[in-house]
């Protein structure tokens, strides 16, 4: 493959793919407008300023830019050595959300406090998860990681991670995208497929059964705790507790019709869908700017990862590669559940929209994860 | 690696373009629903204003029934909670100290368990005093710092109706439950007139999609006027009590009475002035047995007998039970007999005790025999036998006929709610002989108390029968007049002549010396007409009676009907009509000073010792009275004045009923012209349906006081004087 700008620009910085830039820069000023299109109503009522989550986005975005400007000058290889390091700092700190620093939010306990930042140590983990298993795969020899051993082996410190995250911040879809991330490195580090296809034929077998044994009621005993999974599939039977949000967001969708009802016309943002800048800010773009909105936000998405896989295709090592398909995978996977989320086809489950929802670390740790891939995209030699 | 790498990008492309798909179908197929839906969503903002219920005033405008503006306490467990619940501590220690009633501890559970919760009453009808405490406090907390400040109460309007004069005319005004529907009575049968339309707060979008808010504000209720006065009503009240209290428990456990039931009326118009019967019950409480049963009774009671011992205590005797009138139906089989030309007037008939009819021997209630009495004598001593020849005289048809003229067996159509039908209870055409003879007396059919008032009233009155009528005018919330119910003629039943002859027959029954059997009827200084009624209830040998007495004053030109009916009265010999009479006189000595009736005849000695001690007795009776409803307009103030007798007219004359008070009598002529005077000049002044107005102002005027009263408390205005001063 060509990357004709690519030749020109021997400098690191003047090396990096601007293309993920420019689209990045505008995931990023659009969330800033849908945020403030979905929030401005209920911060008027609650915090009797309407700018109120435009402003803390607007701050959040410019500090990510700023670590972004700063990772992509980095030398990547620079993780290796902190590789282990952040590992452990990651678990330390969701372990922190035990201790007195962590507090609540929405009732779930999933945040620290350290004076004047706080942040979701879940954002890390994914982070960390990403150099470790990138740094699992390379000191591997080759042979090593076709054997189950060997895979149990690159699995582990995403398993360790994900069942910490699990347990300590009773956050199952961030455990759930931390282990798919090692998932995915391990799937194109390797050359296996028949474990691949195998597991996941055995998870959609297994979901499947679970899902109908619930449906039909034959574990009793246990069906409350899945109400999830009755309003998920049939939201209207529960439309005043767990089906609420669901199904709010399909009306938000479905209302928007093709062309949407303009920028800021939501009606489902007016007290209905609560706190519609987070995980269901994609419902009020379908709501707004249509199937069309919605159509063109998936576009960028997919030019960004078509960008991201060019650059695993074409990084100088195996490492930066690893990197680019960890963050690859981090991002696909929570659009992909997000956007899930809101049209009904899977369970709900809170996992926010990168780059676009509301939220300061999510955005931060994003956009240093999109600085490694900069500065990994400025390193590529073409022959 | 290159190539799992173009099947991952592959993979996740797919999941991409399968989550499009996934959005297409979902606009596609329910687009429409959901559109429709959201909308429907934003109409969630509405909230509906309530409507006041209008109030039921007496004849002079005191308020026997209102609705007041109340306030339900709401949490919003959400702005509560809000701020990791820093407001919780600080807002549930205000609560505590402003709203008493208020259990803080399930306030607290339940807000720590509904975090989300928006709406949910915590207090309910909580006066405006109340809250308006805390509103000022909060104004004040607005300032403090965050983790002082209280949040997430708020409070929404309602309505509440009271009763201030408690169970004063219960059964007539019935009550009502959620506040807006109406149970018995005036409650019930003008519900629809008292009830408004609620109003409603929405929020609705423009085009530009902005919130809009407007406001359709409620239309509060009519008010309705009744014909009642509240002061001829308590004293009605107080002297039923007084009866049931006086024979309490005498010959068996239990109330002086099964039922007492009193009506007053104009038998000029057919208003109802009081109808009051006892046992009574609390308007406000209407749903408490206590005063009726012990506890273990009611704990006893399961809900169907616990509701049917409350209808028991609900109904309206007067209006709702049916008995066998009695003697006191006399003077209809003479009215008729007369008015058909079966008789005269002057004839006489011999009576021996008992008359054989058929196979049975009929007696009279003296069995000895009272020998030869002209038809006026009968009806005076309520001879039996006298009566049967008169009715043989009409025969049974035109018996029938004058029977169903009286309007028995129909309802008399009273605006009240819980008329009972009596059609079935009373003779048809199949009636023997042996019935007429038992009918002429009253025995045999069922009349309700109203049903006899009303047909005693067209019997004195000239022969119009009236529409009974609790209600003279509606007027809406503004105080305009919306409907004025006029008195209404539905027939005459009998002649003129007739009427006055009836009249110098029920005269002789009270007022010739001790001849008559009602001459304990007559209160003193006033001439009356009237009959008694003794009516052996069926089985007859349990000789359990309904004892009555219909009377009216002045004897010559009826001003007010009296009807009393004893139902089984508690003493060992229940046949005696004298129970009924002095009732009824006890009360009229009391109702016709308050009325401006003014006596006509010479005080004895003995009467006016009596009078003087008596009126002691009402004057105490006033202030207790007053201070129990410190409340109400303070008209209880006149039964005190009024019962002074000739002090009444000074200040009273203001109704313009009372400016054709003059009543014929020649003791207190003097009295009677500046009467007229003074009512006309009132009604100059402007008077409307009893209630005098201050023309500066057009506030109402307290009729004994005469200070200018605030249209809204009712309370005097400080400082104002009027005119009548």
């Amino acid at each position: 493959m060509k990357f004709d700008f690519l030749k020109k620009n021997r400098k690191q910085l003047a090396g990096v793919d601007l293309n993920i830039v420019v689209v990045v820069i505008f995931l990023l000023a659009f969330g800033v407008i849908m945020i403030y299109s979905a929030s401005s109503y209920e911060a008027m009522l609650k915090m009797g300023d309407p700018q109120f989550y435009l402003k803390r986005q607007v701050r959040n975005v410019i500090v990510a830019i700023v670590a972004m400007v700063i990772f992509s000058r980095m030398d990547y290889h620079l993780w290796v050595k902190f590789s282990i390091g952040a590992y452990i700092a990651a678990i330390v700190t969701v372990g922190l959300v035990v201790t007195p620093l962590g507090f609540e939010v929405n009732g779930a306990r999933r945040w620290i406090n350290l004076g004047p930042i706080s942040f979701q140590p879940a954002e890390i983990a994914k982070i960390a998860v990403i150099l470790g298993t990138a740094l699992m795969i390379t000191r591997m020899k080759k042979e090593e990681i076709e054997t189950p051993l060997g895979m149990l082996k690159v699995m582990t410190p995403a398993g360790i991670m994900a069942v910490a995250v699990f347990l300590l911040t009773s956050n199952a879809s961030s455990a759930f995208i931390i282990g798919m991330i090692a998932v995915v490195m391990l799937f194109v580090a390797c050359k296996n497929y028949r474990f691949f296809v195998l597991g996941a034929l055995a998870v959609i077998i297994m979901g499947a059964l679970l899902v109908y044994l619930i449906h039909t009621q034959s574990i009793p005993a246990m069906s409350f705790r899945f109400s999830r999974i009755n309003a998920w599939l049939n939201p209207e039977a529960d439309a005043k507790g767990y089906g609420f949000q669901t199904l709010q967001s399909l009306y938000s969708i479905g209302s928007g019709g093709l062309w949407g009802k303009g920028l800021g016309q939501s009606m489902q943002k007016l007290g209905i869908i609560p706190e519609a800048q987070n995980d269901m800010i994609f419902s009020i773009i379908c709501e707004e700017l249509g199937f069309f909105g919605a159509v063109v936000v998936l576009s960028m998405f997919m030019f960004l990862l078509w960008r991201c896989l060019l650059v695993a295709q074409n990084a100088p090592d195996i490492y930066g590669s690893l990197i680019t398909v960890g963050v690859l995978a981090h991002i696909s996977l929570q659009v992909i559940m997000n956007v899930a989320v809101v049209t009904n086809t899977m369970p709900n489950t809170g996992v926010t929209l990168p780059f676009i929802s509301y939220g300061g670390t999510s955005v931060v740790f994003l956009l240093i994860e999109i600085g490694m891939i900069l500065n990994i995209s400025g390193r590529i030699v073409f022959e | 690696m290159q190539k799992k790498l173009v099947v991952l990008s592959f993979l996740v492309m797919a999941a991409f373009v399968l989550l499009a798909v996934r959005l297409f179908f979902i606009f596609r197929d329910n687009g429409q629903r959901y559109k429709k839906q959201v909308y429907s969503q934003q109409s969630y903002d509405s909230t509906s204003l309530p409507f006041k219920r209008g109030d039921i005033v007496d004849r002079k405008g005191s308020k026997l029934a209102y609705s007041e503006k109340v306030y339900n306490l709401i949490i919003d467990s959400k702005l509560l909670m809000s701020d990791e619940g820093i407001h919780l501590e600080p807002t549930l220690n205000a609560v505590r100290k402003y709203f008493k009633s208020v259990d803080t501890a399930a306030l607290r559970e339940y807000a720590e368990k509904n975090p989300s919760s928006q709406y949910r009453v915590f207090a309910k009808k909580l006066p405006y005093d109340d809250i308006q405490a805390y509103l000022e406090f909060e104004e004040e907390n607005r300032s403090e710092e965050d983790e002082n400040r209280v949040a997430g109460v708020w409070f929404e309007e309602d309505y509440k109706r009271e009763y201030p004069y408690g169970s004063l005319a219960c059964d007539l005004l019935g009550f009502t439950q959620g506040e807006n529907s109406g149970y018995f009575g005036l409650e019930e049968y003008y519900n629809s007139v008292l009830n408004g339309t609620n109003g409603r707060r929405y929020g609705y979008l423009t085009e530009d999609s902005v919130v809009e808010q407007t406001i359709k504000p409620a239309t509060d209720g009519n008010t309705i006027v009744s014909t009642i006065d509240t002061n001829i009503q308590s004293i009605v009240e107080k002297h039923l009590l007084k009866f049931s209290e006086a024979h309490k428990n005498e010959a068996r456990e239990g109330n002086g009475a099964n039922n007492i039931g009193c009506i007053i009326m104009d038998p000029n118009t057919g208003e109802v002035l009081a109808m009051a019967s006892y046992p009574s019950f609390d308007l406000s409480n209407p749903r408490d047995l206590s005063p009726f049963y012990s506890e273990e009774e009611i704990g006893g009671m399961d809900e169907e007998e616990k509701l049917e011992a409350l209808n028991r205590v609900w109904r309206n005797f007067c209006i709702s039970d049916t008995y066998e009138p009695g003697s006191t139906a006399k003077p209809f089989t003479v009215a008729s007999a007369i008015e058909d030309g079966a008789i005269r007037g002057d004839e006489s008939y011999n009576c021996n005790g008992a008359l054989e009819v058929g196979e049975h021997v009929i007696h009279c209630h003296n069995r000895l025999g009272d020998g030869t009495l002209t038809v006026s004598q009968g009806i005076q001593k309520s001879c039996n036998v006298v009566l049967m020849n008169v009715a043989f005289a009409l025969g049974k048809d035109r018996w029938l006929k004058y029977n169903r003229a009286f309007n028995f067996g129909l309802k008399t159509n009273i605006d009240l709610s819980g008329e009972v039908n009596a059609s079935s209870l009373v003779f048809n055409e199949k009636m023997g002989q042996t019935d007429l003879a038992v009918g002429s007396f009253g025995q045999g059919f069922n009349v309700t108390m109203i049903q006899m008032a009303s047909a005693y009233c067209s019997l004195i009155n000239g022969g119009y029968y009236y529409q009974p009528h609790v209600v003279s005018k509606i007027m809406n919330a503004e105080g305009a007049t919306v409907e004025d119910i006029e008195p209404r003629v539905l027939k005459q039943t009998i002649s003129n002549s007739t009427s006055s002859k009836i009249r110098e027959m029920m005269k002789s029954v009270v007022m010739e010396g001790t001849e008559g059997t009602g001459w304990s009827a007559r209160p003193a200084g006033y001439t009356m007409g009237g009959k008694t009624g003794t009516a052996e209830k069926i089985p007859r040998d349990k000789r359990n009676y309904v004892v009555s007495f219909c009377g009216y004053v002045p004897a010559d030109d009826p001003k007010v009907l009296s009807y009393v009916v004893i139902d089984q009265p508690n003493v060992i010999a229940q046949d005696n009509a004298r129970l009924a009479t002095t009732l009824t006189m006890d009360i009229m000595t009391e109702v016709l000073p308050y009325m401006n009736i003014f006596m006509t005849e010479e005080l004895t000695d003995d009467e006016r010792a009596e009078l003087e001690e008596m009126q002691m007795d009402f004057s105490l009776d006033a202030e207790t009275v007053k201070e129990q409803s410190d409340e109400a307009e303070g008209a209880e103030g006149a039964e005190g004045e009024a019962a002074e007798g000739e002090g009444a007219a000074e200040g009273e004359s203001n109704s313009p009923d009372e400016a054709d008070a003059p009543a014929g009598g020649d003791d207190l002529e003097t009295t009677t012209v500046e009467m007229i005077g003074a009512g006309e000049g009132a009604n100059e002044e402007g008077t409307e349906g009893g209630i005098r107005y201050d023309e500066a102002t057009g506030y109402p005027i307290d009729p004994n006081t005469g200070q200018v009263l605030d249209p809204e408390t009712l309370l005097p205005i400080e400082g104002s004087t009027s005119f009548m001063d």
